[in-house]
């Protein structure tokens, strides 16, 4: 039977999940009875926020020419943070739908999905979705489609995944264009694991595609990568619902259930070569993913006693969410201001609210957050070279030769009329000029390079409201510069708060400082002492403002009627308090960790 | 519909008494208070007034005077029914609103001599009534006197008809005078001006001038609040509207110790928070709360404390009236040792007099807490908010506008 495999990669939003729902219906994969939108998407925290976290494969068929295809497909997240997800999809496919919006035009995912597509050496079918809509303008789109990538315009299909106009064709022409698997090139087994996630009853499933030979029920399975070696109990397909077979073979993709106990024993780029018959060499695997943001969860409720009941419920819930989650990173860690707690990495600031939404719903758990910071290289007078994750892990100013920080390639997406004030912007945020390019004569791209430190917080939110929701971005990091850099440590009531403490540019540092100040100033309740609130860089003082003391805080009221509602306000009060952390006897609200973020703008 | 009191049957049983059925307690009856007991209060509550100020959360319905009568009749029936969890000699009563001297004479009438017909009443017995200044006449005041009243508490507020209309406070200053010489007149001696400080617009020259004309009419104790911001009043909704701007933190300190100041100078012993008296004419009814003493209560919308119970008629004059025996009741709470303990200490600190430290000893050493209450309340003495006086725990004048920061981390 032939097959095909394919990604459905595109911008955030621009349809994939909802076309997977159309091929999964005209391939009668799920019945009328089971529609729902967007069935891929099983997550509830992707049901609610209406985006793809997590790909999914599943496998369906399709008669063509009179001949039976099975189809095996990967609906793929468009959001910039999940890239890494998408280019793992891509190496388990020869072929790639790139879905784009016929209101939107190109976007900035549009392009680097369709990079990463072609790097991997897919075939690319271009795909120009919501033609249903009023203000849908398909041959423009596909003008653009042309100018840019370099796809021919007539080679677009037009199809709605709302209506399903067009869906056959399209289903036709994947089964055309794209290419047929490679036949094995070895006689021993190999398969790539691509995606694996964790079952509380089955253990570790693992997600793979197989490249040379077959793989069976009961077979003995080695890992090439660990050296691990396990028993299949399990294989099957998602069809999209979980179906059990006896073997998958050549080019087809799959699941297996193989009694594995954590996901360490699994790494997600591994070849699966057999235990009796192993391949010489394993195929080619991924990088592992590169985490940009780095911030400290703590435990809301232990202020910072040192007491470990919560800081344990957090830890399990960490490790739970790691099983299903292997791309953020997390090391324990100490603050005097929040007590124990976990440093992590992750792919971008909506990986990190991800992570944390997710180990406070599942765990319950709940999460005191500090300011998430990129990663930076310091080399020392000595000639050492160490990568800190954290502003407070920053050697001493006098052993410090330079700090480097992430530079990344910018590529914006924008209307004309914007292009000014997003270079003024870029200006404004460090950032080097490199290349301005029309994309069509309404549309241009604007290339810059800037620091990741420089973009990762708001600047996002700005572009977007400085072209009214209608620019896009897309990033990558391209390396490391070193530059003026400094760290900025926060004095609360005098005591330095290591989670506060920053890494900025020194020709910005004041600024920056006086508005962390200012939002301080607002986050902390007065005490019955007046705080004074500093910023400084080594002992210099480079800003304060401080908090006046309270004067007055009185029930004048409270008669015999009033005393158990005056005493639950209080309770309440106290409670609130207690979700506070303590530094230098500063109650400081969690919010407050947050504050760093503000650029003074 | 009621709602549910916020009790469970199981925290019920565990005070050791027995209960019969398992759904909420519907009345006082239902809870387990023990035998009829020695009361040493009655509050009593009159839900009526002409008007609603804009800064009151009590219970109180503007006036309808075809209800009076049947609200009086139904109140006999309450006392009835309290009358059985009471035996010996009430030392205290209070009868507050609302605005009780809104009721009509005859009904006053009424009122007292079924109040003394049920209970048994001390011969010394303190009997507050509260008092609008509009609403005091000479007429009114003989019955009460007849009817064993011996303090009045006149609601003035404030002198100034600005501040009054702030607080949309309907009355005429000069009625106060007129009212505190009626009750002198009539016999009583003791006599309550409340007042309230920091109303927006108030300087602290306004506030010095009101309570100097205050201390012109003599009293015999004052209670002076700084205004409340209580939930669901429209002063509270004005200020979030941003239609009101807040008297500055520090003004309210400043006004609160020139009240200090000036009756301490005027011969007033301060004696909680918000209460000051000549010597001898603390308010003993108020200081049953303080205390933590047991009272029983009456009329829609009072709060009752009996035996480690406290409990609150339900605020509806409808199903109050439609009721007979004891009252439908919410708000039910009985509190562990150590929640006791805690309510204990707030309510205690509020008064000058403080805790002996024998008996704050024996408080902290009860239950678990003690120790982290020992150690806040050796910081605040650090911090100057609490002082030792002959061996007592007391606040010193700044702990008092502290107050709450204090007693929050005791709770
Ligand atoms: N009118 C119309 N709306 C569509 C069409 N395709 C998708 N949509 C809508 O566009 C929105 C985004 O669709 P999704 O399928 O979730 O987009 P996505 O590309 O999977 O999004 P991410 O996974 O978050 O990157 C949803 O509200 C869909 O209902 C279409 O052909 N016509
Ligand atoms: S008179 Fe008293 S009870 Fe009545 S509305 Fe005014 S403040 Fe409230
Ligand atoms: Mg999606």
């Amino acid at each position: 039977m032939p097959i095909r495999n394919f990604s459905i990669i595109a911008h955030i939003d621009h349809g994939k999940s909802t076309l997977a729902d159309r091929l999964l219906q005209a391939t009668s994969a799920v019945s009328d009875r089971d529609r729902r939108e967007q069935f891929l998407d099983d997550m509830d925290l992707e049901r609610e926020r209406g985006i793809t976290i997590k790909a999914s494969a599943v496998t369906v068929h399709h008669t063509y020419n009179g001949e039976d295809y099975q189809l095996n497909f990967i609906d793929t997240p468009g959001h910039v943070d999940f890239a890494y997800e998408v280019s793992r999809a891509l190496t388990a496919c020869e072929g790639a739908l790139l879905v784009v919006d016929a209101t939107q035009g190109v976007e900035a995912q549009t392009v680097a999905n369709a990079y990463l597509a072609v790097d991997n050496n897919l075939e690319l079918i271009p795909v120009v979705n919501k033609i249903d809509l009023p203000a849908a303008d398909p041959d423009r789109v596909a003008m653009e489609i042309e100018q840019v990538l370099g796809l021919p315009a007539e080679d677009c299909i037009y199809c709605s995944a709302k209506t399903g106009k067009g869906i056959d064709e399209l289903l036709d022409s994947i089964c055309r264009i794209l290419p047929a698997p490679r036949t094995s090139e070895i006689e021993q087994t190999r398969a790539l694991i691509f995606d694996s996630h964790y079952d509380e009853y089955r253990g570790v499933i693992v997600y793979f595609r197989i490249f040379d030979g077959s793989l069976k029920l009961g077979d003995k399975i080695r890992m090439m990568g660990t050296g691990r070696t396990f028993t299949i109990t399990e294989l099957g397909r998602y069809t999209p619902y979980p179906t059990k077979v006896k073997e998958i073979g050549e080019a087809e993709v799959g699941f297996m259930v193989a009694a594995i106990k954590t996901l360490d024993d699994v790494r997600v780029g591994d070849t699966i070569t057999l235990e009796h018959d192993p391949a010489a060499e394993p195929l080619p695997g991924y990088e592992e993913p590169k985490q940009m943001v780095y911030c400290d969860f703590y435990p809301a409720t232990a202020a910072g006693d040192g007491k470990k009941g919560d800081y344990e419920d957090l830890r399990e819930a960490m490790e739970k969410l790691h099983l299903n989650d292997a791309s953020f990173t997390y090391d324990t860690t100490h603050s005097d201001a929040l007590g124990f707690g976990f440093r992590c990495g992750f792919l971008g600031l909506l990986h990190m609210e991800i992570v944390q939404e997710r180990i406070e719903r599942e765990g319950g758990v709940e999460i005191v957050q500090t300011a998430p910071t990129v990663s930076y290289q310091v080399e020392k007078t000595d000639g050492e070279l160490v990568e800190i994750h954290n502003p407070a892990d920053l050697p001493d100013a006098s052993v410090i030769k330079e700090i480097r920080e992430p530079i990344v390639r910018l590529e914006i997406i924008c209307p004309n009329a914007n292009i000014g004030d997003l270079i003024k912007l870029c200006d404004a945020r460090r950032g080097t000029f490199k290349e301005q390019k029309f994309l069509s004569d309404t549309r241009q791209i604007l290339d810059y390079e800037l620091p990741l430190g420089e973009i990762i917080y708001d600047f996002y939110d700005k572009l977007k409201s400085i072209t009214r929701g209608y620019g896009t971005m897309d990033y990558e990091i391209i390396g490391y510069q070193p530059d003026r850099l400094a760290k900025v440590s926060i004095l609360v009531n005098g005591v330095p708060v290591e989670a506060l403490s920053l890494i900025a540019h020194k020709d910005n540092a004041e600024k920056r400082s006086r508005a962390i100040l200012v939002k301080l100033k607002k986050q902390i309740d007065r005490h019955q002492f007046e705080i004074p609130l500093q910023a400084a860089i080594g002992g210099k003082i480079i800003a304060r403002e401080s908090i006046k003391a309270v004067r007055k805080n009185v029930t004048a009221k409270c008669y015999g009627g009033d005393i158990t509602r005056k005493r639950k306000l209080l309770e309440k009060q106290k409670e609130g308090k207690k979700r506070m952390k303590t530094v230098g006897s500063v109650n400081i609200p969690q919010e407050a960790f947050m504050s760093i973020l503000d650029q003074g703008e | 519909m009621r709602k549910p009191p916020p009790i469970s049957i199981a925290q019920l049983t565990s005070d050791g008494a027995s209960l019969q059925e398992k759904s909420p307690p519907q009345s006082a009856a239902d809870l387990p208070l023990g035998t009829p007991r020695l009361l040493s209060g009655l509050y009593v509550h009159i839900p009526f007034c002409f008007h609603k100020c804009h800064y009151c959360d009590f219970y109180s319905i503007v006036d309808h005077k075809d209800r009076q009568a049947a609200f009086v009749d139904r109140l006999v029936s309450d006392f009835h029914a309290a009358a059985q969890h009471n035996i010996g000699a009430i030392q205290t009563i209070f009868i507050g609103g609302g605005t009780p001297t809104l009721l009509a004479v005859g009904l006053w009438e009424r009122l007292l001599r079924a109040l003394h017909a049920t209970f048994e009443i001390a011969c010394d017995v303190e009997f507050t009534v509260e008092a609008n200044p509009e609403t005091v006449t000479a007429e009114l005041l003989n019955v009460l006197t007849a009817g064993g009243v011996n303090r009045l508490s006149i609601g003035a507020q404030s002198f100034d008809p600005a501040a009054l209309k702030m607080l949309e406070r309907w009355h005429d200053p000069a009625n106060v005078q007129r009212s505190v010489s009626l009750a002198r007149a009539a016999g009583i001696e003791n006599i309550n001006l409340d007042l309230i400080f920091a109303i927006p617009g108030e300087t602290l020259i306004d506030w010095a001038h009101d309570l100097d004309t205050a201390l012109a009419l003599h009293p015999d104790h004052l209670s002076c609040y700084g205004l409340m911001y209580e939930p669901n009043t429209p002063m509270t909704m004005r200020l979030k509207q941003g239609k009101l701007h807040r008297a500055d933190d520090e003004l309210e300190a400043q006004m609160y110790q020139h009240t200090i100041d000036r009756l301490a100078q005027a011969g007033f012993e301060q004696y909680e928070i918000s209460n000051w008296s000549l010597p001898g004419r603390r308010c003993q009814h108020n200081l049953l709360y303080w205390h933590n003493a047991d009272w029983w209560a009456c009329g829609p919308g009072a709060a009752a404390h009996v035996n480690g119970w406290r409990w609150k008629n339900i605020p509806r004059l409808d199903a109050y009236i439609d009721g007979d025996a004891l009252p439908e009741i919410q708000d039910v709470e009985h509190l562990d040792e150590d929640g006791r303990i805690g309510e204990a200490l707030m309510l205690r600190l509020r008064l000058l007099d403080g805790i002996a430290s024998s008996e704050l000893d024996s408080l902290l050493n009860a239950t678990a807490s003690g120790p982290l209450r020992r150690a806040s309340i050796d910081r605040n003495l650090e911090n100057g908010l609490l002082e030792v006086c002959d061996d007592t725990i007391r606040m010193t004048n700044r702990g008092l506008l502290l107050a709450d920061s204090i007693v929050l981390e005791l709770l």
